[in-house]
């Protein structure tokens, strides 16, 4: 912590004397070396992998993103309005993955990352509490210990705390939006960005010098006493360490093209932020509008919409970060999966069970999970069972990518089973 | 808790210091132990919590009235003319319409979708009945319903459910909420039917209206609720919309939930009984107060006050407004000074009731994107819950530099920056000799008084105003022109302004 003291001050004192022009030397090693470097280097020594962790608010409807066709009626009759067709070879039916399972047909633009070996999918994940209420099963799911509030931050939190390494780059952990997601918050700080190329003192350009000087002297920042100023802080420390890079002249690699919504652009600051080396170890975004409890659609149709902005944003995450995903772990969840049977507004009610993602270099292509089908004697009131907790798949990923052991802080008390989705860094 | 004395208020007040400093506003006890200032201004304390910002005409009442007889004048709202309010909203007259006079409004103008969201923070500002517009807030988020596709139904909502209601009584409220068609297209009653009865709102009624989800009740307990809603749908028809009961639809077997049998064969009686089992129910009554408490009082509710207020609830019948004056009386609350983050909306608005400006509604609603861009846009949020009400939600990197900014920008209103924004500093922050009296009138204007200033905070704006000069000499007038706006935005960003 003494040391995080002095880089920091080092860092704000160059900010305030304006850090153009300074040789590269002088820069801290987790200082932006973008305009020194082009080409990547790897944020962390110890060879760890950039975490982005991608939440589904709503409770995604994983039995139509990641269809069990292989069921046969199990799945179509207690769906007549909504279900995916089998695979047929068209883009009006499922996809197939392996002969059992298929991909919903606006999922298409993540193939290319199946058949390079880089996607997986777990299926009948989810979390063991059995709430069927948005909120507390995202918390319980970004807390990481179902059924406990007690403890006192998010899983990722607890994962940066414990880690044998510490990183005093404000971009160590980067919430996308408007709030700091609940996996991220607690002792370890972590950056609310919603808009790189805004983030920036506004007001008299003649004053600007000044205007930072007097806020920084409100907020004691020298001497940060409260969690207020501890965000005042993180707040200078970004717009120094942002100001070293031009944002505006980004362009992703390979010809990818970012969807236009919030989670595309979102996904590619994340992309812009790992190319800059700034430090970055894990960075969360969401994806909302998953609650589909009316008119969700089958191939077409709203949940179809949902889907494909997920899937091309994720694709072009991948095709702008090709010569990077040896170094990246994406992962999705979502707070539960929705009820096997449609309800009367062709949507579906809150369920159980759902499915997760994850891409990566690290990962193979594969569906896991411990899948025990659809009939009614293995439903859990309704719905599809959980037969692989989440944190089985967040374990996985924090010792075999991630380089950090200490489970029994970050999931506590629960003794993983590893799938065996990723090979060891 | 019984009534409180004004003698008792100081005594509480004075137990704000520490207790503050535990909640970790640490400006104001560096204040404190510098100034030796003692309790917070119990006036300003209350002042800070009922309204969305105090002006010097709000101390003028309250110290006419007394802090009793000033709570008590604001707990009555029809008691208060609200003129200026009164005459902006006759110039839209489908504000007050039905939601197919919305609709056809939209037709005739784009405006209108950024209206809806402004008319919100146009009746925090100006409104005369300040508790009230906050009372409003505070159900607006527990009812949440965003505009979506919903923004006539959501103008009809917002008058007959929470403005009706926002002082009366719980359970008036729910069964009006229960039956507006907002409601029930947002979470999807509307359509739930019974051979396929749709969870959502009946799970949310219970989760989040009423009993809390540690309430209680079961997963049985939200399908049998879903069951016993069945048919509660909206008819349109010449007159517009409005709320119908379906028999065809509804599922007449018998039902239990929370204990109750619901015997068959019956129609709406099932949803109605429902809705007075939840309302009277004493999880509600906790859950209710709980909410109440973390709104006005601190993001970490006194068990004590939770309690008390949840007593005061059940033997009332649900009476919001003795359940308000039982918790804005309370030593709990008088011992609460700074302990409430403002949200982006509560920032804006201070902002806008510091600086007073003359808000007309032009094609450039700024202020409306600003407050997107801050996180809270009216009627927006797309969960159920509402926008977050604790400070860890808010307090972060990304919402801190967007107040900055907002709050550097604005001021700047007065060289017309702004074309729908009018803005004279001048007739608020009087003339004054030099530059420590100017930053002591600004102080004024913004925080309600210098003291809220450290010694350290005076120098670096002195220093600002002057350019490091000697902030004793006299200021000429151009340099107060140049450098006030400013001044005041950096006032606006200070610690002191984020905290109440």
């Amino acid at each position: 912590m003494q040391m995080a003291t002095t880089r920091r001050n080092l860092l704000r004192s160059l900010g305030h004397a304006g850090v153009a022009g300074v040789s590269s030397a002088l820069f801290p090693s987790w200082m932006p070396k973008l305009v020194f470097s082009p080409r990547y280097q790897n944020n962390a020594p110890g060879q760890r992998d950039v975490l982005v962790a991608i939440f589904q608010r709503g409770g995604m409807d994983g039995l139509n993103a990641v269809i069990p066709f292989g069921e046969g009626s199990l799945y179509y009759d207690r769906r007549p309005g909504i279900a995916i067709p089998e695979p047929d070879g068209s883009e009006m039916a499922a996809l197939d993955l392996d002969g059992y399972f298929g991909l919903h047909p606006s999922m298409k633009p993540l193939m290319d990352v199946w058949d390079a070996g880089s996607l997986a999918f777990i299926h009948g994940a989810g979390s063991p509490h059995p709430t069927r209420s948005h909120f507390d099963a995202m918390e319980y799911m970004e807390r990481g210990t179902p059924g406990d509030r007690s403890t006192s931050a998010g899983w990722i939190n607890r994962h940066l705390l414990s880690a044998s390494w510490q990183n005093e780059s404000p971009f160590r952990a980067v919430g996308i939006g408007a709030m700091v997601q609940g996996s991220l918050r607690g002792a370890s700080n972590a950056l609310a960005l919603q808009s790189i190329v805004d983030f920036h003192l506004q007001g008299r350009e003649d004053q600007i010098s000044a205007v930072s000087s007097v806020i920084s002297s409100l907020y004691n920042i020298d001497a940060p006493a409260d969690m207020l100023s501890t965000q005042a802080t993180e707040v200078f420390d970004t717009v120094n360490m942002l100001s070293q890079f031009e944002s505006r002249d980004y362009q992703p690699a390979n010809g990818a093209n970012y969807p236009d919504h919030d989670f595309g652009q979102g996904l590619r600051q994340i992309a812009q932020l790992i190319k800059a080396d700034v430090g970055l170890e894990v960075a969360a975004i969401d994806i909302g509008g998953w609650d589909t409890h009316e008119s969700q659609g089958g191939v077409g149709g709203y949940f179809g919409y949902l889907a494909g902005n997920l899937a091309q944003g994720l694709a072009a995450f991948y095709t702008d970060m090709r010569d990077y995903m040896p170094g990246i772990t994406v992962v999705t969840m979502s707070e539960f999966g929705r009820r096997l049977e449609e309800n009367a507004s062709g949507g579906t009610d809150h369920g159980h069970g759902n499915v997760m993602m994850v891409m990566g270099g690290g990962a193979s292509s594969g569906v896991y999970g411990r899948w025990v089908g659809l009939s009614n004697d293995v439903l859990d009131e309704g719905d599809l069972a959980v037969t692989t907790d989440y944190r089985d798949v967040l374990s996985e990923i924090l010792t075999k990518r991630l380089g950090n052991d200490s489970l029994d802080e970050i999931f506590p008390g629960y003794q993983p089973v590893m799938l065996d989705i990723f090979q060891s860094r | 808790m019984q009534k409180t004395s004004r003698r008792d208020f100081l005594k509480w007040t004075g137990m704000a210091a520490a207790a503050t400093a535990a909640a970790g506003s640490g400006w104001i006890s560096r204040v404190q132990a510098q100034q030796g200032v003692g309790p917070v201004d119990p006036s300003w304390h209350v002042l800070n919590r009922l309204t969305w910002g105090p002006t010097p005409a709000d101390f003028d009442r309250i110290a006419d009235m007394g802090i009793e007889g000033y709570i008590d004048w604001q707990l009555a709202p029809e008691f208060i003319p609200d003129p200026v309010v009164d005459e902006w909203l006759s110039k839209y007259p489908y504000l007050n319409g039905s939601a197919e006079d919305v609709y056809r409004a939209t037709d005739r103008s784009d405006y209108v979708y950024t209206l809806v969201p402004w008319q919100r923070i146009y009746r925090a500002v100006y409104s005369e009945r300040q508790l009230f517009e906050r009372m409003v807030e505070f159900w607006t988020d527990h009812f949440n319903v965003p505009v979506g596709d919903l923004m006539g139904e959501k103008v009809v909502d917002d008058r007959v459910v929470i403005r009706q209601h926002a002082l009366g009584n719980f359970r008036d409220m729910l069964l009006a909420s229960a039956q507006s068609p907002a409601m029930l297209y947002y979470l999807n009653n509307a359509e739930s039917v019974a051979e396929h009865p749709n969870e959502n709102y009946a799970r949310e009624v219970m989760e989040l209206h009423t009993l809390g989800v540690d309430g209680g009740y079961t997963e049985d307990d939200v399908k049998a609720v879903a069951r016993a809603l069945t048919g509660f749908t909206v008819r349109s028809s010449a007159d517009g919309e409005a709320f119908y009961f379906d028999i065809s639809v509804h599922d007449q077997e018998p039902k239990e939930m929370l204990g109750h049998q619901l015997p068959g064969g019956r129609g709406i009686e099932d949803g109605l009984q429902v809705l007075d089992i939840l309302a009277t129910h004493p999880s509600t009554a906790r859950f209710i107060a709980t909410k109440l408490v973390r709104r006005f009082v601190s993001d970490n509710p006194p068990p004590s006050l939770i309690e008390s207020a949840a007593g005061v609830f059940l033997t009332t019948s649900g009476d919001i407004r003795q359940t308000m004056r039982h918790i804005l009386t309370s030593a709990e609350f008088m011992s609460s000074a700074y302990m409430k983050f403002r949200r982006p909306i509560d920032f804006m608005v201070a902002m806008l009731r510091a600086l007073k400006p003359g808000l007309s509604f032009g094609d450039r609603p700024w202020l409306v994107w600003s407050l997107e861009d801050l996180g809270q846009l009216p009627w927006s949020w797309s969960p159920p819950n509402g926008y977050p009400d604790a400070a860890v939600a808010w307090m972060n990197t990304s919402g801190l530099l967007n107040r900055w900014n907002m709050a550097l920008n604005f001021p700047y209103a007065s060289d017309g920056w702004y074309e729908d924004i009018q803005l004279d500093l001048n007739a608020i922050v009087p003339q004054v000799r030099t530059a420590d009296q100017l930053v002591s009138a600004a102080a004024a204007a913004v925080l309600g008084s210098p003291v809220r200033l450290t010694d350290q905070d005076r120098q670096a704006l002195a220093a600002f105003v002057t350019d490091e000069g000697n902030p004793t000499l006299p200021l000429t007038e151009d340099i107060r022109n140049d450098k006030l706006p400013t001044l005041l935005g950096l006032l606006i960003a200070s610690p002191q302004f984020q905290w109440t």
